[in-house]
Parts: C-alpha cells; sequence; structure tokens
C-alpha cells in the first residue's frame, strides 16, 4: 500500500471517529429533550422509588455532567446497563441483536451481489432478447415492491397455503424468508446497475478491441468487461451492506426474528437511553467503516481513481 | 485483480454454502415438515405458546406485566395459588403454605398472620426453601433501594410506610422458625389471599438475587415452583421445563412450555394458523370479526378486570364565556356539563363496532368481575343499587341524548333549526398512536360534532402521552385502568391529590381551592360530614377511611360512596370494560386463565 492511501485511510479514520462524536452528541441530547423517560409507566411509580431510580443510573445529575460521564465511559467501550431491561447490560443487547441481525444481512447481500452481478451481465450481453426483458421485468417488479408487502406475500405463500417455513424468525429454519425478503431488493437493484454499466462498458473501444482480437463471449464479459462494470455496483455495495446488516426494522417485524433493529426502534420507545446511544453508536460506526471499506475497494478496482 | 474477483467469489459461495449449511442443519425439521402441515409434528410434550414479547424482568419483585407474571407463576411458588375447580371457576388454594388460616386481630386493630411452609419443599438448585426467603423477599419488594413498580403491593402491610421511605429495613415480618412466618397487616384486608398468589409475594434467595442479572439468564435463574427455566433466547423464546423438585410435581401435566416472545399480532395469528403455536394470546384488531366466524371453539373472549374510559382535565374551563360563574356554582356547572356529554355517546357502537372483542358497555368506572361484599358484582350495586350511574342499553340512547341537550342547554347558545350549539369552546382529544384508539377518537369527535361541539383530536407516541396526561397538559384524554387485585380500591385511590396516577388533576392547581364536594359518613358510624368541601377534605378523607377501615361490609359502602363522588365530577366518563380475547387450540386441554389474565398452562394435556 502507498504512503498516499495509507494516509488516505488515516484521515478517514479521523473523520469517522469525530462523525461518530457528532452523532453521540446530537443523539444525547436530542433524546433528552424529547418527553417522557425510561421510569415513565401507565401505572405511576411512587416518586422515592422514581427518585432512587434516577440516582442509582446517575439520571439526576445535570445533563452536561450526564454526557461527559457517558463519553468517559464510551471511550473505555462501556456502554452501561439497560434501564428498561433490568439486569441486561446494554453491550449483551446488542451483541445478541447484531449476532442475528448480521447473520441474515450478510448472507442476503452476498446473494443478491452473485445473483445481481450474474443476472444483470446475462442481461446486458442478450440484450432486447426475451431473457432479457423477463429479467428487466422481475427486477423491476422487486425494485418498486416494498419489503412489508413482499415479506407479508412470501409468509401467506410458504407458511400458511404449504407449511415450508415457520413464521418465526427464531425457529428452526426461520430466517430462509427473512434472507430472501431482504435479498430481493438490493438484488434486482444490483442487476439493473449491472446491466446499464455493463452496456455502457462493451459499447467502449478497449472492448471492441478485444472483440477484434478474436476473444469472444463470456470471457469478454468475465475476462474485460466486468472489472470496469462493477464500479458502480461496489459504490452501491457498501452503504447497502451497512444498512441491510444493522437490521430492517421491517423485515424483522413480520418473521419476528430477534435482530438489532427491533431493538432499536423498541429502545426509542422505551426511552432506554443507555439502549438507544448504544444502539446508535454500533449502527453509526458501522456504516462509516462500510463507507470507508467502499471507497478503498473503489480504488482497488479503479486505480485512476485519487483518494486524496 | 482476477484475484480480487477469485477472492470475492470465493467468500461469498463460502458465505452461501454457510447460509445453506446453516438452513439445512436448523431445516432437518424444515425439510420434515415440509411435504405435510406442521399440526402432524406437535409434540404432546411440548406446549407452544405465546403471550407477549420479551418481559422486562422476569424477578417476581420487578415484574409489572401481565405476560411476565403469566411466566412467574409457572417459576415460582408463593404462599398461595389459583387452581381451577372441577365447575371452571377458581379457587385460591395454598401453595407453598400448608394452609391459609384466618388472621388474629390485635388490639390496636393490626391483624396478624402466621403461615407454616410445607416440608420439604427446595430451591430448583436443591438448596431448602426457608420462612426468611419469604421474609427477605417482601422486604426486598416493598424496599426504596429496588424502587420496583409494584413495591406499593406491600403498602397493607404493617411497617411498610417506613420501609417504602427508606427509614427501616424491615417491615412486621418475621420468620420465628425455618418453616413459620409471622406477618402483620395493618388492618383486616378481604384480599389478603389473593396477593400472596401476586409474583412480588413469591420468595426469592438472598444469595442469588445477589447477582443483579440474575434474572436475565437461566444459569443464575434459582425459582421454587412447577417448572425451572432452561432457555431463553432473548427476544425469540424463553424454554421451561418440568421442576422435580418441585413439591407437586406429581399434578404437572405439561413436561415443557415454550413462550415464544413476539410484539407483532400478525406474526402470532399466521403461526396459530399454521399450527406453529397452540396458544397466542393477541389477534390483529381487523380480524376480530373474521376469526370468530373461523375458529368459533379457538376464540376465546374472556373477562378482565378493567375499564377503557374518556378523562377529563378537572381545570380545563369549558364554560361559555361570559357565563358569570365562579367557585362552587362554575364547578357544579361544569360536573353537570361533562356529565352531560358522557350521555351523548352510544358505548354500544363502540364495542360492537370498533371495538369487536365482546367488551360490555360501562355504566360505572369500577370494572366488570370485582366483587362486592355481598358476593355480587361491585358494579351491580353501585350507584345505590341502580347498577350504574347512566343507562347503557341501546333503548335508552334517544332519552339520553334528550336529557344531555336539555342540560346542556342551560349553558350554552342551542340553535333548534340544525340541532347544534353555537358556543361550546373548542377542545381537544389526546390519545397515545394506535388505530384503535384513533377510531374511537374518531367516533367521540362525530358523535359531539352532532351537536355542534368541536373536538380536535391528537395523538401522541406513548411515552410522551404517558407524561402529557400525567402533567395535566390536556383538555381531555383517552385512559384505561386495569386491576392489580380484585377489590375496588384499586380504581378509587387512584384520584386522590397525591396519587401519581391523578390524571385528572383533582385537587391540583386551581381545583386545589374548589370547595364543591359534601361527605356525609355519619350514617356509617363516622363523625365525617362535610359540606362543599375541597376535593382533599372529602375524597383523600374517605379514601384513608377505606384503607383503615377493618369492617368489610362497611369498607364496601364506603368505596361506593367514593365512586359516587367520582362520578358525580363528570370528570371520568367510562366508555367499556375490557375483555382478554385469545386462541387457543382446542387439542389442548386443562387451560385457565384468572381475571387477572395470568394464564396457567401447568396443568394442560395436548390429545
Amino acid at each position: 500500500m502507498n504512503p498516499k492511501t495509507l494516509k488516505y485511510i488515516l484521515k478517514r479514520l479521523v473523520l469517522g471517529v469525530f462523525t461518530v462524536w457528532v452523532v453521540i452528541t446530537l443523539t444525547f441530547f436530542i433524546m433528552h429533550a424529547v418527553p417522557g423517560g425510561p421510569f415513565l409507566s401507565e401505572k405511576a411509580v411512587s416518586p422515592a422509588a422514581q427518585a432512587a431510580m434516577e440516582a442509582k443510573y446517575g439520571l439526576d445529575k445535570p445533563l452536561m455532567t450526564q454526557y461527559v460521564t457517558y463519553l468517559t465511559d464510551v471511550v473505555q467501550f462501556r456502554f452501561g446497563p439497560s434501564l428498561k431491561q433490568r439486569g441486561r447490560m446494554v453491550i449483551d443487547i446488542i451483541t445478541d441483536g447484531l449476532h442475528v441481525s448480521a447473520k441474515l444481512g450478510i448472507i442476503a447481500a452476498f446473494l443478491a451481489l452473485v445473483i445481481g452481478v450474474v443476472l444483470g451481465s446475462v442481461a446486458a450481453l442478450r440484450r432486447n432478447t426475451v431473457l432479457d426483458r423477463i429479467i428487466m421485468i422481475i427486477t423491476t417488479a422487486f425494485v418498486s415492491m416494498p419489503s412489508f408487502i413482499m415479506g407479508s406475500l412470501l409468509l401467506v405463500a410458504f407458511t400458511i397455503r404449504v407449511h415450508w417455513f415457520p413464521a418465526n424468525g427464531a425457529s428452526a429454519g426461520g430466517l430462509v424468508l427473512p434472507i430472501i425478503t431482504l435479498m430481493l431488493y438490493p438484488m434486482s437493484y444490483i442487476t439493473r446497475l449491472t446491466r446499464s454499466s455493463m452496456l455502457d462498458v462493451l459499447g467502449q473501444d478497449y472492448i471492441r478491441t478485444a472483440k477484434a482480437k478474436g476473444v469472444t463471449g463470456w470471457k469478454i464479459i468475465f475476462g474485460h468487461a466486468l472489472k470496469n462494470a462493477l464500479i458502480p455496483v461496489i459504490t452501491y455495495f457498501g452503504p447497502m451492506l451497512a444498512y441491510i446488516v444493522t437490521g430492517s426494522l421491517v423485515v424483522e417485524q413480520i418473521f419476528a426474528v430477534p435482530g438489532i433493529g427491533r431493538a432499536f426502534v423498541q429502545s426509542i420507545i422505551n426511552r432506554d437511553y443507555m439502549l438507544i446511544m448504544g444502539t446508535t453508536i454500533v449502527l453509526a460506526t458501522l456504516i462509516v467503516i462500510m463507507n470507508l471499506v467502499s471507497d478503498i475497494l473503489y480504488k482497488i478496482v479503479d486505480p485512476r481513481i485519487n483518494l486524496e | 485483480m482476477k484475484r480480487l474477483f477469485a477472492l470475492m467469489l470465493a467468500a461469498t459461495m463460502t458465505l452461501s454454502l454457510v447460509a445453506c449449511g446453516d438452513s439445512a442443519k436448523t431445516g432437518g425439521d424444515t425439510a420434515t415438515g415440509s411435504s405435510e402441515p406442521a399440526e402432524t409434528t406437535v409434540d404432546a410434550n411440548v406446549l407452544n405458546v405465546s403471550i407477549a414479547s420479551e418481559p422486562a424482568s422476569l424477578d417476581p419483585a420487578l415484574n409489572s406485566a401481565v405476560d411476565g407474571a403469566t411466566m412467574l407463576v409457572h417459576l415460582f411458588s408463593g404462599l398461595a395459588k389459583f387452581e381451577q375447580k372441577a365447575d371452571g371457576s377458581l379457587e385460591l388454594v395454598p401453595d407453598a403454605a400448608t394452609e391459609l388460616p384466618e388472621g388474629v386481630v390485635n388490639e390496636d386493630g393490626t391483624v396478624t398472620y402466621t403461615y407454616t411452609l410445607r416440608d420439604g419443599m427446595k430451591w430448583s438448585d436443591g438448596e431448602p426453601v426457608t420462612a426468611n426467603d419469604f421474609v427477605f423477599a417482601w422486604n426486598r419488594a416493598a424496599s426504596d433501594d429496588l424502587a420496583a413498580d409494584y413495591g406499593y403491593m406491600f403498602e397493607v402491610v404493617d411497617g411498610y410506610d417506613e420501609v417504602a421511605g427508606g427509614e427501616a429495613d424491615s417491615m412486621n415480618i418475621e420468620a420465628t422458625d425455618d418453616k413459620t412466618i409471622v406477618v402483620t397487616l395493618k388492618n383486616s384486608i378481604t384480599y389478603w389471599n389473593e396477593l400472596l398468589a401476586f409474583p412480588a409475594y413469591f420468595p426469592v434467595r438472598e444469595d442469588v438475587v445477589a447477582n443483579e442479572s440474575w434474572a436475565t439468564d437461566p444459569s443464575t435463574y434459582v425459582c421454587n415452583g412447577a417448572y425451572t427455566m432452561s432457555d431463553w433466547s432473548h427476544n425469540s423464546v424463553i424454554t421451561l421445563k418440568k421442576n422435580d423438585n418441585y413439591f407437586d410435581a406429581d399434578s404437572i401435566t405439561m413436561p415443557e412450555i415454550n413462550f415464544y416472545l413476539s410484539d407483532d399480532a400478525n406474526n402470532m395469528l399466521t403461526n396459530f394458523e399454521n399450527g406453529s403455536w397452540q396458544m397466542i394470546d393477541d389477534v390483529p384488531t381487523n380480524e376480530i370479526a373474521a376469526l370468530k366466524e373461523a375458529y368459533p371453539d379457538e376464540f376465546v373472549v374472556a373477562g378482565q378486570l378493567g375499564t377503557y374510559y374518556v378523562c377529563w382535565n378537572i381545570n380545563e374551563d369549558i364554560l361559555p364565556e361570559g357565563s358569570g360563574l365562579s367557585g362552587k356554582e362554575a364547578e357544579d356547572a361544569r360536573a353537570e356539563i361533562r356529565n352531560a356529554i358522557s350521555l351523548l355517546f352510544d358505548r354500544n357502537y363502540i364495542v360492537d363496532e370498533i371495538g369487536q372483542a365482546g367488551q360490555v358497555p360501562a355504566a360505572s368506572f369500577v370494572a366488570m368481575g370485582l366483587t362486592d361484599a355481598d358476593g355480587k358484582e361491585f358494579r351491580e350495586n353501585a350507584n345505590g343499587g341502580k347498577g350504574g350511574y347512566y343507562a347503557v342499553d341501546t333503548a335508552s340512547l334517544q332519552s339520553n341524548f334528550d336529557a344531555a341537550i336539555e342540560v346542556l342547554k342551560k349553558y350554552y347558545d342551542y340553535d333548534e333549526a340544525s340541532g347544534q350549539f353555537t358556543n361550546f369552546p373548542s377542545m381537544t382529544y389526546l390519545y397515545n398512536t394506535s388505530e384503535g384508539h384513533k377510531a374511537i377518537g374518531e367516533y367521540l369527535q362525530s358523535a359531539l360534532a352532532a351537536v355542534g361541539i368541536n373536538m380536535q383530536l391528537e395523538n401522541q407516541e406513548w411515552n410522551t402521552f404517558l407524561e402529557t396526561r400525567k402533567a395535566g397538559d390536556y383538555s381531555i384524554a383517552r385512559n384505561g385502568w386495569l386491576a392489580d387485585y380484585n377489590d375496588p380500591i384499586c380504581f378509587l385511590d387512584m384520584w386522590t391529590t397525591a396519587s401519581g396516577n391523578n390524571d385528572v388533576q383533582f385537587g391540583k392547581g386551581a381545583h386545589q381551592n374548589v370547595a364543591a364536594y359534601s361527605l356525609d359518613l355519619t350514617d356509617l358510624g363516622y363523625d365525617t360530614k362535610v359540606t362543599d368541601g375541597t376535593w382533599a377534605e372529602t375524597y383523600d378523607v374517605l379514601i384513608s377511611d377505606i384503607k383503615t377501615c377493618t369492617d368489610t361490609k362497611t369498607r364496601y359502602a364506603l368505596m361506593h360512596k367514593a365512586e359516587d363522588l367520582l362520578m358525580q365530577t363528570g370528570a371520568i366518563c367510562p366508555l367499556y370494560f375490557y375483555t382478554d380475547i385469545y386462541m387457543i387450540d382446542s387439542s389442548v386441554k386443562g387451560f385457565f386463565s384468572n381475571p387477572l389474565g395470568y394464564k396457567y398452562f401447568m396443568y394442560c394435556t395436548i390429545e
């Protein structure tokens, strides 16, 4: 790796840390500005009990003090206890959720990438044939269909009509349908992206040269065209992976998958300050890293790109 | 470059293989179940149910939810428990105690109970259960250190106030030996045995709960009930297995129960319909009508001790400008107006067309199902035996409406031609975001609009809503209340001035000095006789009298007076009594639930 690239990565990392700090600060103060609190419930807790709880978790201190304490803890990777699920640590809740969401997301993302690139290349190579049209129609449909509809349709078809898969993401085989639901959109998007950029590349001079020299069909695609055609796909893939891995609330809800997306939304509803902060930090960090990785990949695929 | 692609491809393939491997491994069951419906694979030794999402806590002292309580009654054995008799009715029977003796009334009016524990009871880790475990657990649950939502359930025990205030470590309870518990109550109460079956009263062991995370992990979860926790996969499933150390293990017929943790009614229904789960405690509201048709035997509507109501902010001035009324006259007028508006609503429409779950139109505030001193329902004796404060049958709809209009005409300008009031101040109805609450809000809005009263709707997200309503920052709001035990006081002591649940703001703000209430208890042997007193001088006094009253009949008479006073203000507008709807597969026998909504699966069998 040349020094210039290294410098670039370092710079981006510093910027990343700064970004996460900004996210922490904004979330912290906005979260406290929102009405309600973690110890509010339909049946009122006695003022003494409320005060005891606030003292226990340091919520009785001035907001600035709480902020500084929290930052100091986070720097040491201490995310504290959940305010709502008493006895559980935020880090355990995040690990549990992320474990499931990441498994789901990574599998879906890579299936989307492989199938998408292959379908896109096929469509480009067989441009304007029936095959191309079919691929385009199907992917257009998947791109335009929101995941809650797709998920519900799959659920009706495969768990109620035929009992192939359970409707509960936590049971055996329960992740199959969520993975498919999660995969269809990025897969279709990648197919379309690959197809158009492939068509672009196939029209370029160096491909014509290769053809003139006698290289044929698939060899042109995989040997010469794909590499350049993938540049837009890579730009899309990084953030997409981050998005998909950090949990899709809708899919997790429909299939009852115990992922981090649900934990995140639930933490906000519960005003579980510690869990809100913890999940926000983890998700923000993941997105920052994925973006960086995708930029670096970008550079590797296309050396002409100047990372400065 | 090629290497990069090769690497990416290899990575992808490995991952896909992992994926396939995973689904192949876990999908073992799926594969076998693929060609045949799941029903055929149901294991008679395992009951799969879903009652709610992840419980906030399974520490008996910290739990404050009905679903948590359901799991806890399977995991712990308190001094008493609910059992179903042959005729289907419920009774309280001794559980960890050998019997449930009568209390001994002391000279100062306090009542002392002495319980003896059964021989040979063990915790799930094999340690013996002692009287001290109960004493420790109760003091812990009541303490200010723990700050449990349900700490106030020990309010009836002598010495509670000192423990809750942090001034003492122990209430008036004692373990005189390993087997004997002596507890003294402030005064005699009718629902004491019921409290003993309540999760907050379950025992815990000091060395176990010293670990603050003990109740979140099966490996540290030590209990003494019919089941032990064998697995807790957070946010997904809690598995209970029969506890062989339980003294009455022979009568427990269900070896294993899986509590699937789901908060999505649609998902629950899907799992019920495809046979994966045998019991679900929630169904999508818009499916209720269809489900009642499709599953006449499986769809169950059970009673529940709760009331859905609308509450007014007592300090909201609804009188027209220039009414010239002040003080008691103004408050009496407002009360009359609020009560009149309550008559404009068709409660049958709300339950039949909107609720659709067998709810019962409410004519009083204390919920259906709570019993009176004479064994009848408290609500049947409400309002001096009239069975309610207004008529809720469809036949009375028109007369209610006419009466309401007559009252409102006294205060507002009425245009006879259009049948509309022209100077009723505009109001806002506050509710927490939910389709059901919205539908009810829209109905109330349309009913008022029909007579020219303009009411806007405003929804807030749950937590914000709670804060707004508690602070009294609203004019009218949606409200609901569920009893913690079968005693009307649950519905009455929440309206004292100092209560944290006093959303109406009785005795607060301007209402603090409003002297509009009268109370005469001389017929019940009390000295209290107040004319035109404030809320604090009347209602608060009445509630404290109820809490110290030792005579059951007098106590209930006092509670009826409290409800009368409450309903007279018109600040509470009951709409309906809640019901508990659930679905249970017809192959499951031996299931029952109690009026608090706890579900009992231990005596179930699957045929």
